[in-house]
């Protein structure tokens, strides 16, 4: 007994063994899924006539395929499901399963579906700031290279210099694509034009601060405004603070920091030193610097005259706020723009939303202006076509029937973005700009002053580390100075270990 | 012989499926831990670290203090559920009138899956909409567990509580029906008063229930992610980043899976350790009772 036993024991030893270091040389090699064929149940027979459109003749060989992809839930992939892919299948007989879920959870999925090349997915949603990460990994099909080989599936008015330049931080250094921008939009401030333009309300904010009342130009007037309307929903019996937070302990209150707060205070691609990878001030970095900890204090002091919901927070709820009515003013994502201004059923600020630039902090506007530098961010996304996928055919159709550009006038007046020049002069778009207080012409002519995320291949690594300690500063755990000089710190150890700088 | 063979062959299926779900991702893991593997590392792919990820974990002041906040957590979850279990067990006993639909209704949270108590307490403190923190708001009381962080720590010990306070008085339920009878009737014969009974006939026959719900909920309540992850996400900045929430961290949005496998293999080690000595109390309990 006791000998079977011994051997029953050895057995299972030996079969995990084998089983654990067989899972380490399974891992895909892209290259190897790359070639692989997709799967088309039928293809019709070649004397059969395909009728239709470019886009029927064109999707034929892939008719009853399924393509699966995965993006963020954000007003332009609810657009994009719901409406595009819906035409799509109705125009090519593909169908589309479009799986719109939360930021955290589509990075785990489709980082997880590439790293190891399942394939589930045939299209994904790249943001701005992840793109440097799947382009040092590999995950990405070259769709420069994809459409030279396979002429037959694009779309004659796909138009690539139409594209803003945006399209341009989804290229290698060889200017080849990896992705089709679907989404592209500006961090701005949002504020209550009801409120503001109200001639009681005018008067006692001149009364009190000495100036006129308008959307604030610098972090002091923003600081004043947000603690008179606070004082005054206090005053007044209502349900209203003066500014809106995007703080939860959660990465978003990071992006607001790095990304809204302190490029209007000067400090620009995380306070990293690109050169020496270096984020302490002693070695050439700013995350550290008096103006970085300056900026950080002033957001964490803002808290105060935010909805209490402010610490629970992400992009989202911040949105959600302030389309309640509950901020007279508050950094927001431009995707959320068009519908908190035009949407009576979601918002009940309709009509009343004024749109403005951030706050700077001086010299910063000359520098952006310059381009030594930059006011806040740009944002936006694209869709992409990782190796793994197993119909990349019938993805990269999917892919230019979104970006049609007969389709964006009204996609830029559900998500509130643009991604091709052509779109600022549809006439859609012209007349919701006015709906949306000049946001569009705001994007058209001031876009430049705004830039994506650093081109940061650890940019999830470092967000992580640096995330740490400036939610800390949110609860009082740490000063802003604390947690800063801490996530510099910890910042440079964390560079050297992924190999960035000694 | 045959038999003890008939019996292996029954317990085969689950042997392979434990090897494959246990053993193998286990071994995976601790494989793991000897290497730096960062998907956004400038070198793609593991390197050889030896056991640097666990030398490190000693100075690692982030990993101590979840581990601690955890502790902590454990022992004020644990120590109330069970005082709270045996005083609600020996009410349950009671002879009352609609004590049987009492029971059904204290056995309510068991039923639901701990993410949606995380959403259903998420609901109702999310500042300035729940309904908890507006009533309390109504009393003077700031509660906010989005900023605040010792209210976030407790408002996670509370809904610990609630969902598993249940499970322990249940246990107790059970092993207070299958006391034998006669102990109690010779200390009654022999004039001992409620609480002579209960503090040296009740609760040292109770002994290997209690040990035994006692090493059952540490284990839980050690490793507790998803209740916790749902109402507070972690925050307000750390105070409820218990361990299991910060392996999570480290090994996904961050992609450390060397770091994370060393760390995971570290708590299971704890784990281990605290489970052996329980394990090794309750036999010990049982001996003395068979005696």
């Amino acid at each position: 007994m006791k000998k079977l036993l011994l051997w029953i024991v050895v057995l299972m030893l030996t079969v995990s063994v084998v089983a654990t270091f067989s899972l380490v040389g399974c891992k895909a090699v892209p290259e190897a899924v790359e070639a692989e064929k997709p799967v088309v149940e039928e293809a019709p027979a070649e004397e059969e006539e395909v009728a239709g459109s470019w886009w029927a003749q064109a999707a034929a060989p892939y008719k009853d395929v399924t393509i699966k992809g995965i993006s963020e839930s954000t007003p332009p992939s609810k657009y994009m499901q719901e409406v595009l892919a819906k035409s799509f299948m109705e125009e090519t007989g593909i169908n589309v399963e479009f799986e719109v879920t939360s930021w955290d959870e589509m990075y785990d999925k489709e980082i997880k579906d590439m790293e190891v090349g399942t394939g589930i997915y045939d299209f994904v949603y790249i943001e701005q700031d992840i793109i440097f990460s799947y382009l040092h990994n590999e995950y990405l099909l070259d769709m420069t290279n994809f459409m030279n080989e396979n002429p037959e599936l694009v779309f004659d008015d796909l138009d690539m210099d139409d594209f803003t330049s945006f399209i341009n931080d989804f290229k290698d250094d060889e200017g080849h694509v990896y992705g089709l921008p679907f989404e592209a939009f500006l961090k701005i401030c949002l504020y209550r034009k009801d409120l503001f333009e109200n001639k009681e309300i005018q008067d006692a904010f001149k009364g009190e601060y000495g100036w006129d009342l308008r959307p604030a130009v610098t972090f002091d007037e923003y600081g004043q405004i947000a603690k008179f309307f606070t004082e005054w929903g206090k005053d007044n019996d209502m349900e209203l603070w003066g500014t809106t937070v995007q703080a939860a302990s959660h990465p978003s209150s990071f992006y607001e920091i790095f990304e809204t707060i302190l490029p209007p205070a000067g400090v620009y691609n995380w306070g990293i030193n690109m050169e020496n990878w270096k984020a302490t001030s002693a070695d050439g970095g700013a995350m550290d610097s008096d103006k970085a900890k300056e900026a950080l204090a002033f957001w964490v002091s803002m808290l105060d005259y935010a909805p209490p919901e402010a610490t629970s927070s992400t992009w989202d709820e911040v949105a959600a706020s302030f389309a309640a009515g509950r901020a007279a003013q508050g950094w927001v994502y431009g995707e959320n723009a068009a519908w908190i201004a035009t949407n009576a059923e979601k918002s009940v600020v309709v009509g009343n939303v004024g749109v403005a630039r951030p706050p700077l902090m001086e010299g910063v506007l000359e520098e952006a202006e310059a381009g030594e530098g930059y006011i806040g961010y740009y944002d936006g996304g694209a869709l992409g076509i990782p190796h793994c996928s197993k119909n990349p055919e019938a993805a990269m159709l999917f892919i230019q029937w979104v970006c049609r550009k007969d389709f964006q006038g009204e996609f830029a007046k559900a998500g509130s973005r643009i991604v091709r020049t052509s779109t600022f002069d549809d006439p859609i778009v012209l007349a919701m700009d006015k709906e949306v207080d000049g946001y569009y012409s705001m994007f058209k002519n001031e876009g430049y002053l705004y830039k994506g995320a650093p081109p940061f291949p650890f940019h999830a690594t470092i967000r992580e580390v640096i995330y740490t300690y400036t939610i800390q500063a949110i609860t009082g755990e740490m000063t802003a100075s604390e947690a800063l000089d801490a996530a510099a710190k910890a910042t440079n150890e964390e560079l050297v270990k992924l190999g960035y700088g000694k | 012989m045959k038999s003890t063979r008939t019996a292996w062959l029954f317990m085969m299926p689950t042997l392979v499926i434990l090897v494959f779900i246990g053993l193998v991702p286990f071994i995976y893991v601790l494989y793991i831990g000897f290497f730096d593997w960062n998907l956004f590392s400038k070198i793609r792919g593991m390197s050889w670290a030896g056991l640097n990820n666990y030398r490190k974990l000693v100075f690692d002041s982030d990993f101590n203090a979840s581990l601690g906040r955890g502790a902590l957590f454990t022992v004020l979850t644990v120590s109330i559920e069970m005082v709270l279990g045996i005083l609600l067990a020996n009410l349950l006993m009671m002879k009352i009138k609609g004590i049987k639909f009492f029971r059904a209704i204290h056995s309510l949270p068991l039923t639901v899956a701990p993410i949606a108590i995380g959403a259903a307490w998420r609901l109702m403190t999310l500042p300035g909409l729940g309904p908890v923190p507006y009533y309390l708001q109504k009393i003077g009381f700031d509660f906010n567990i989005g900023r605040y962080a010792q209210q976030a720590f407790f408002t996670t010990v509370i809904m610990d509580i609630w969902h598993w306070t249940p499970f322990i008085t249940l246990a107790f339920l059970a092993g207070l029906s299958s006391l034998p009878k006669s102990p109690f009737e010779s200390a009654m014969v022999d004039g001992a008063n409620r609480w002579q009974i209960q503090l040296h006939i009740t609760l040292p026959l109770l002994k290997p229930v209690i040990l035994t719900v006692l090493f059952l909920r540490i284990m839980d309540a050690l490793r507790i992610v998803d209740e916790v992850w749902m109402l507070t996400g972690g925050g307000p900045g750390t105070a409820t980043r218990y361990i299991g929430i910060h392996i999570w961290r480290v090994v996904f949005p961050k992609t450390d899976y060397g770091y994370g496998s060393a760390m995971s293999v570290i708590v299971l080690y704890f784990t281990i350790v605290l489970t052996w000595l329980l394990i090794t109390s309750v036999s010990q309990s049982r001996k003395e009772v068979a005696k």
